[in-house]
């Protein structure tokens, strides 16, 4: 039996492990983007999948009719490309929930945000059509098996390089520049910020690009490792809920934490499951099941603030 | 409350008359059976919106699990029919109560949890109920589909037609006597102010679970209902998709209002069906609509239009009425 | 009726908010309840109305515990309580907002007869003819007599006003004033939270004065206005002690 296995080899449940740190990486940087929004706007974007989604395609599309096209720099377009929808979206049907002009704003955001994740799905079903497509991988770079046992896919582990590089300037831009520290000032006290001179309807449009761009950057790294269609945001976003409630929403460090954690549950989970075919298929459903019960046991997660 | 007034009654009556002649006179025209099946969906998809409407509009619970549960109700009659030989009707009826059941758990599981927590938590739900119909293939079928026995033995529309739209009619009326009595009173104060309500006297726990086990059930119905007329079922990866387009129309008639996100329901879904030539730009101009009308219109296109419509005729009644007791 | 507080303490974390508090009123009486900000005024009131547990202590009402129950329960019994934020039901009608608490309280009650009950209670809060009114229609003033009016339809027989002058003008002040009248007339207890000291002193018959969520004073207010204590805590230690020179 397969969880014979996971108790007794070692190398295989390292290898699970491993590559769960590898793909966790990736769940962290659309983490960080998530609770980025959500620690200055106070809102869940429910489409944040979909940048994941648009990202990608625009990785692929330049990849595709730009011979030689440096992969990196297709990584970058896309963030631009998403941070540019991101902060238009906020402007257009954020801002006046900001500038208490809503009703009810917390209804508001979730439908809104909702809506928008059905038009962007829609819209490139439309443009793009409902075949999948997938990106020529980056790097040529084969990795030997680990241990000798352990499978790599060398494709995440280059996303995984690429996330932790693009994670470490989010961290740096947060914490060691003055816009950072603005953005987080407004995520801590709104009207505090706003008496020292920060505006915070910008900061909140600026950090909704953002996050959105932290997104479309991670569907950009994987495009070259799984297939994309116009509906593959929606497990992300997913995901994406999942690591920041775990983590503690509005958290940096438990966004980080928190996508580490899930991508090594879901790999110990599907490897570790006695039988194999239902843990592929039941993948998914450990993080989920985390995130039921920590929504109802400790709302707060990890590190976030107490409801 | 709000009691109908004479102008309204009459504008209800027409449009049942209307409902319920359809069929003969569509007969009568050859109108291709395949509008009845529009219609029929159309129906189907009305009772969800206005149940959805009930409990996100009226009680302020934005649950996003509102398909899962037509889901149980729909895989619970199709694995009862199948596995244990249970009749249309009585696999209808369990589905209904099952989704129920489901409706309470998660109605006790989400009382402390907020709008967004509450979202979330429901699409986890969602989402784990798909995961394990998908999973669970060898006994659901997958996504090569569960089948079911039909609702009617016949091959015409016309009887699954009547029945989708009696369901209809009932739940709205149930609805309707629901949201105008008490409880009705107790739900949308919770929505207004829970810990107000509470202060109030209001039992928060008992009608919050009332109001998610109510709209669960009817959702569950529906869905056994759609599932036995369809007479297939899958796992359908499209459920947050689904629930998407339900929430849609809901808003976009308004979410306050049952009968206006009913007939909202009906509307798109004419709408999107007459527009299929266009291709999926029909979804995104509805999606862009539906985006429009939340920053435009919090109060859904519909039911602004319908309150005017009647609020005139309710003016020039009550006005009259005042200056008759002048006479005399 | 008899509402009991004994030894009641709350702490929220390390911070100690009510301290050991031991209160008993059992006639109908109007009560100030007074102390600087922070003394933990309001979340007494939120103690007593179970939006929150006591860390210690227990809660009695007419001889039954009421700590841990859900406010709900507790305002069914007859405890009714305002907040300092009003909170009327905004997408309800006035006389909507006022038929809440009576159905809850009496689910079998005739319509007719509610209503009644309900404009005859806005007619003493000049209200009446807002019944129809959406409660976002309403003025801020307008919201709070709502509010009070609101309260009544629960029958309580004790009810807590959490800051109601605070931000009223003089003429509304005298509406409220009526409607504590008329309230203390009908044998109700009040717990009257405030600010304003002449209105505390002038309608309350009975203060407590609460310090760092401590009773430092409980009696007749002009005797509890002369204590040292309570001057003190409202001015602040005497020069000399604490500072450095």
């Amino acid at each position: 039996m397969i969880f014979d296995v996971c108790v007794e080899s070692f190398p295989y449940v390292a290898g699970l492990i491993i590559n769960g740190l590898v793909i966790g990486v990736i769940y962290a940087l659309m983490g960080l983007g998530l609770t980025l929004i959500f620690s200055v706007l106070g809102v869940v974007s429910f489409a944040h999948g979909e940048h994941y989604m648009i990202g990608g395609f625009v990785a692929y599309f330049l990849l595709k009719w730009i011979d030689g096209f440096p992969p990196l720099l297709a990584v970058v377009f896309a963030g631009v490309a998403t941070f540019v929808i991101g902060a238009v979206f906020d402007r257009l049907f954020l801002r006046p929930m900001h500038s208490g002009r809503v009703e009810r704003p917390a209804e508001y955001a979730i439908l809104v945000t909702f809506g928008f994740s059905f038009f962007l799905q829609y819209l490139t079903l439309a443009v793009i059509g409902p075949f999948p497509m997938k990106a020529q991988r980056f790097l040529d770079w084969r990795i030997k098996p680990l241990f000798g046992t352990v499978a790599m896919y060398s494709t995440r582990v280059v996303a995984a390089l690429i996330a932790i590089v693009l994670i470490s300037i989010v961290l740096w831009f947060m914490y060691r520049t003055w816009t950072g520290r603005g953005l987080r000032a407004v995520s801590q006290d709104k009207d505090a910020a706003a008496v020292t001179g920060i505006n915070s309807l910008n900061m909140s449009t600026l950090a909704f690009g953002l996050g959105t761009m932290l997104a479309g950057m991670s569907g950009a790294t994987l495009v070259q490792v799984f297939s994309w269609v116009f509906d593959v945001g929606v497990p992300a976003s997913a995901k994406s809920f999942v690591v920041i409630v775990l983590g503690g929403m509005g958290s940096i460090p438990g966004a980080m934490l928190g996508g580490l954690m899930i991508g090594t549950l879901e790999s110990l989970g599907a490897g570790c499951f006695p039988d194999p075919n239902r843990g592929m298929a039941y993948k998914d459903a450990f993080g989920l099941l985390v995130f039921a019960l920590v929504l109802l046991f400790r709302p707060q997660g990890f590190f976030g603030r107490k409801l | 409350m709000r009691s109908l007034g004479a102008p309204s009654i009459m504008t209800i009556v027409l449009l049942l008359v209307v409902a319920f002649a359809a069929p003969p006179v569509m007969s009568f025209y050859s109108v291709p059976p395949y509008w009845f099946h529009v219609a029929i969906v159309a129906y189907f998809y009305a009772i969800l919106a206005s149940s959805w409407s009930l409990l996100a509009g009226y009680a302020g619970q934005f649950s996003f699990g509102h398909m899962a549960l037509m889901a149980v109700g729909a895989y619970t009659t199709g694995l009862l029919g199948r596995y244990m030989s249970f009749g249309v009707v009585e696999g209808i009826v369990s589905g209904t109560l099952l989704a129920g059941l489901f409706g309470v758990v998660i109605g006790y599981l989400c009382l402390r949890l907020r709008r967004t927590y509450l979202a979330l938590f429901t699409i986890a739900f969602s989402e784990i109920l798909r995961l394990t119909l998908m999973a669970e293939h060898e006994f659901t079928e997958g996504p090569d589909g569960l089948p079911l026995t039909p609702l009617f033995a016949t091959t015409s529309k016309v009887p699954a037609y009547y029945a989708m739209l009696g369901l209809l009619v009932v739940s709205l009326v149930f609805m309707y006597w629901l949201v105008n009595s008490r409880f009705g009173l107790f739900f949308r104060a919770i929505r207004e102010d829970e810990e107000a309500a509470a202060a109030m006297g209001v039992h928060v726990v008992r009608y919050r679970v009332m109001v998610f086990t109510i709209s669960s059930m009817i959702a569950g119905l529906a869905g056994a209902v759609e599932a036995h007329y369809v007479e297939i079922i899958t796992p359908n990866i499209f459920l947050v998709l689904q629930m998407s387009i339900v929430i849609a129309m809901a808003v976009i008639g308004g979410l306050e209002s049952l009968i206006a996100a009913a007939f909202g329901a009906i509307i798109i879904h004419f709408a999107l069906e007459l527009l299929r030539p266009v291709g999926n730009w029909r979804m995104v101009v509805f999606g862009l609509l539906l985006m429009l009308t939340l920053r435009f219109f919090q109060n859904g296109l519909l039911h602004p239009l319908l309150q005017r419509m009647f609020r005139q005729r309710v003016l020039a009644e009550t006005v009259a009425k005042r200056q008759v007791p002048s006479e005399g | 009726m008899k509402l009991e507080l004994r030894d009641v303490s709350k702490y929220f974390g390390g911070l100690k908010a009510v301290d050991n508090v031991h209160v008993t009123i059992d006639k109908p009486e109007l009560i100030g309840l007074i102390g600087p900000n922070g003394a933990g005024k309001t979340t007494l009131a939120n103690l007593i109305d179970g939006v929150h547990k006591p860390t210690t202590g227990s809660i009695w009402l007419n001889g039954a515990r009421i700590d841990g129950l859900p406010p709900y329960l507790i305002a069914q019994r007859g405890l009714g309580r305002t907040f300092q934020v009003t909170r009327a039901f905004r997408r309800m009608t006035v006389m909507e907002n006022m038929l809440v608490p009576a159905m809850a309280v009496r689910p079998n009650a005739e319509k007719r007869d509610v209503e009644e009950k309900a404009c005859k209670i806005l007619e003493l809060l000049t209200i009446e003819h807002l019944r129809n009114e959406l409660g976002r229609g309403l003025s801020g003033g307008q919201q709070k007599l709502l509010e009070l009016g609101r309260l009544l339809m629960l029958d309580p027989h004790i009810i807590i006003l959490d800051e109601p002058f605070a931000g009223v003008h003089p003429k509304l002040q005298e509406t409220i004033y009526g409607y504590i009248g008329q309230v203390r007339s009908q044998g109700k207890a009040i717990i009257l939270i405030s600010h304003d000291m002449d209105s505390i002193f002038s309608l309350s018959e009975r203060l407590i004065v609460l310090h760092n969520g401590a009773i430092i004073a409980d009696g007749l207010p002009n005797e509890v206005k002369k204590e040292s204590v309570v001057i003190e805590a409202y001015l602040g230690k005497e020069e000399g002690e604490g500072d450095d020179a």
